[in-house]
């Protein structure tokens, strides 16, 4: 499978990432591996076999609606953050 | 041309549980501190785990059945993808292929039906607030639960997206799983809008009108939309494709993005959620909770109470559980049983047009009405109020005294009877007693004149000697027993 330079460029615009000219080259190989070999599962006959959405054969895992304190106070949190003004997180403007 | 326009509502509901869809922290951050109803799951830190509130399907199940959906017994959550500072995951966790809540509809005042897709469980987003070269973020928001309906473009003017957003408003506190506080964000709408020529079956380029957080808002977008893109087609030219905002100052929309870019949110199934399963026996369980919906109480109230007094009744849940209360003293159950019984009003036709036209002309008018409407007089007093004024021993000025002194913290619980004694408003009806009355006052010299004049045709002074009467009884004479006194006495 082929693999563009702008599919590239738009894989990097979804996940946010900036990328050098040398690594647009160089993820373009890559990704050609990893889809080469991910590829392989397309040689079983899958159509009777129903979606798996989680392996754990779990469902219903629920809660109940009770308000539990929390370890982390608020500054806490907010320490995580590079910036912040009047308790909230600041960042460049969007719109 | 005549074009006719076609419109579809996706509107978010945010479901009042007490604690949000994800983490178990306070789901209601009204009036409280930037980022302080938030945890580490919020905060999405590495290694946390997103734990669903059993409550939020609970919820959308009564919000399903409040707008006769089906609801589905087997749903998931996906991950979207999107990157914007409000959304901290990097996604968005929500339904997009298998949603809770299926197809359904909603009935307007209009009897107009308008399809429900579907509706789906997702987390809301955090708040920004924007300033001059910089934005703010508030976490509180993130994953509240919202239910987000779509509906089928089955509306085609602005009056009518107007009635099923207030309708939608309507359902959801009626079903009691949302507070319906538009000025807080409760509900939001985003309106899709296409035109297209009389008689074509093929829609015409929609532009989707977002985030309206008012029903005139929505109302407004909807009449511009459809006035711009008539211009626009008239003039030869082409409605875009595109996402507007909505000025509610100017009253204007306008294009949002220059470069509309097909959208790719990589939707995945959620791997930290196992998919929901239910069972026909906790579906119902759920859905007979369900209380009265507005639909019901225009069954209930359609042939009593004059359909603009009863449309504004219906926006105060609280007042037409009270008339159903009136109307039905022996169901006194508030979920949906739907037996003839219920809808019966057991001979209190009177009482109940009577109590409904004291809730909207008075107690709506009251600067306290708020605080009032969570603390209402009981069914029994506000009948016995009725009574009165049904045997004329209240004027209709001296049963809206009575009515508003059942709100007095000084004078409620003692009963309308007794409140109406205790302030002297209790009419003569004995008409041996007010014939008394009647007599001395036609003794008095000062009546002579009028007396006379009635007598040689003058019809208008009997309202003067009404008065009189009224006046000699201290205003508890019944006027109209009064008058027919007066009318034979002098005949």
């Amino acid at each position: 499978m082929e693999i563009k330079r702008e599919d590239i460029l738009h894989l990097a615009d979804l996940s946010n990432f900036s990328l050098s000219e040398k690594e647009i080259d160089k993820l373009g190989g890559d990704l050609k591996d990893i889809i080469k070999y991910i590829s392989q599962l397309d040689e079983l006959d899958t159509d009777k076999v129903e979606p798996t959405y989680q392996v754990f054969e779990m469902d219903n895992v629920w809660r109940d609606d009770e308000i539990i304190p929390q370890d982390a106070e608020r500054e806490m949190l907010l320490k995580l953050t590079k910036n912040e003004a009047n308790h909230q997180i600041k960042v460049p403007k969007v719109l | 041309m005549k074009y006719i326009p076609t419109i579809g509502i996706e509107c978010h509901v945010q479901l009042a549980t007490k604690t949000k869809l994800f983490s178990e922290v306070d789901n209601d951050a009204r009036g409280k501190e930037p980022n302080s109803c938030v945890s580490p799951v919020d905060y999405a830190l590495p290694g946390m785990l997103p734990r669903l509130n059993g409550e939020a399907i609970k919820f959308a199940i009564r919000a399903g059945k409040a707008m006769n959906c089906k609801i589905n017994e087997h749903s998931r959550f996906d991950r979207k993808h999107y990157f914007y500072p409000d959304s901290p995951k990097g996604y968005q966790i929500t339904q997009f292929y298998e949603p809770i809540i299926g197809e359904g509809f909603v009935e307007l005042p209009s009897g107009t039906r308008i399809r429900i897709e579907h509706a789906h469980l997702e987390g809301d987003a955090g708040k920004l607030t924007h300033f001059s070269d910089y934005s703010l973020v508030d976490f509180n928001r993130v994953d509240t639960p919202l239910i987000e309906i779509v509906s089928m473009p089955d509306i085609h003017s602005a009056k009518d997206a107007h009635d099923y957003c207030k309708e939608l408003w309507r359902l959801m506190i009626f079903a009691e799983v949302s507070y319906g506080d538009l000025y807080n964000g409760n509900m939001r709408f985003d309106v899709n809008i296409s035109l297209a020529p009389e008689g074509t079956k093929e829609l015409g380029t929609r532009a989707e009108v977002k985030n309206l957080n008012s029903f005139r808002s929505v109302e407004r977008a909807v009449e511009y939309e459809i006035k711009r893109q008539t211009k626009l087609l008239e003039a030869g030219k082409k409605v875009v494709q595109e996402t507007r905002g909505w000025n509610d100052a100017d009253g204007k929309t306008t294009g949002q993005r220059s470069k509309e870019e097909a959208k790719d949110y990589r939707y995945m199934p959620e791997p930290d959620l196992p998919p929901i399963n239910l069972t026909k026996e906790f579906i119902e369980t759920e859905a007979a909770k369900l209380p009265l919906m507005p639909a019901d109480y225009r069954k209930m109230f359609g042939k009593t109470i004059k359909s603009d007094i009863l449309e504004i009744l219906l926006d105060y849940p609280q007042l037409a559980y009270k008339l159903k209360e009136i109307a039905s003293p022996s169901h006194p159950e508030r979920a949906q049983v739907r037996s003839p019984k219920l809808i019966a009003l057991d001979g209190k036709v009177s009482a109940i047009s009577l109590i409904a036209n004291l809730f909207v002309s008075v107690l709506l008018a009251e600067e306290k009405s708020a605080e009032y409407l969570n603390d209402l007089p009981s069914a029994k007093d506000l009948t016995e109020l009725a009574e009165m004024n049904k045997k004329k021993e209240l004027s209709s000025t001296a049963t809206k005294e009575v009515f508003l002194h059942l709100f007095d913290p000084q004078m409620k619980g003692r009963g309308s009877k007794q409140i109406a004694k205790e302030l002297g408003l209790i009419q003569e009806n004995d008409l041996g007693a007010l014939e008394k009355i009647v007599d001395a006052v036609l003794a008095k010299p000062e009546t002579k004149k009028a007396q006379d004049d009635f007598k040689a045709g003058e019809e208008k002074v009997i309202g003067f000697l009404v008065g009189q009467v009224m006046k000699e009884s201290r205003g508890k004479a019944n006027p109209s027993a009064v008058q027919d006194i007066l009318r034979k006495k002098l005949a």
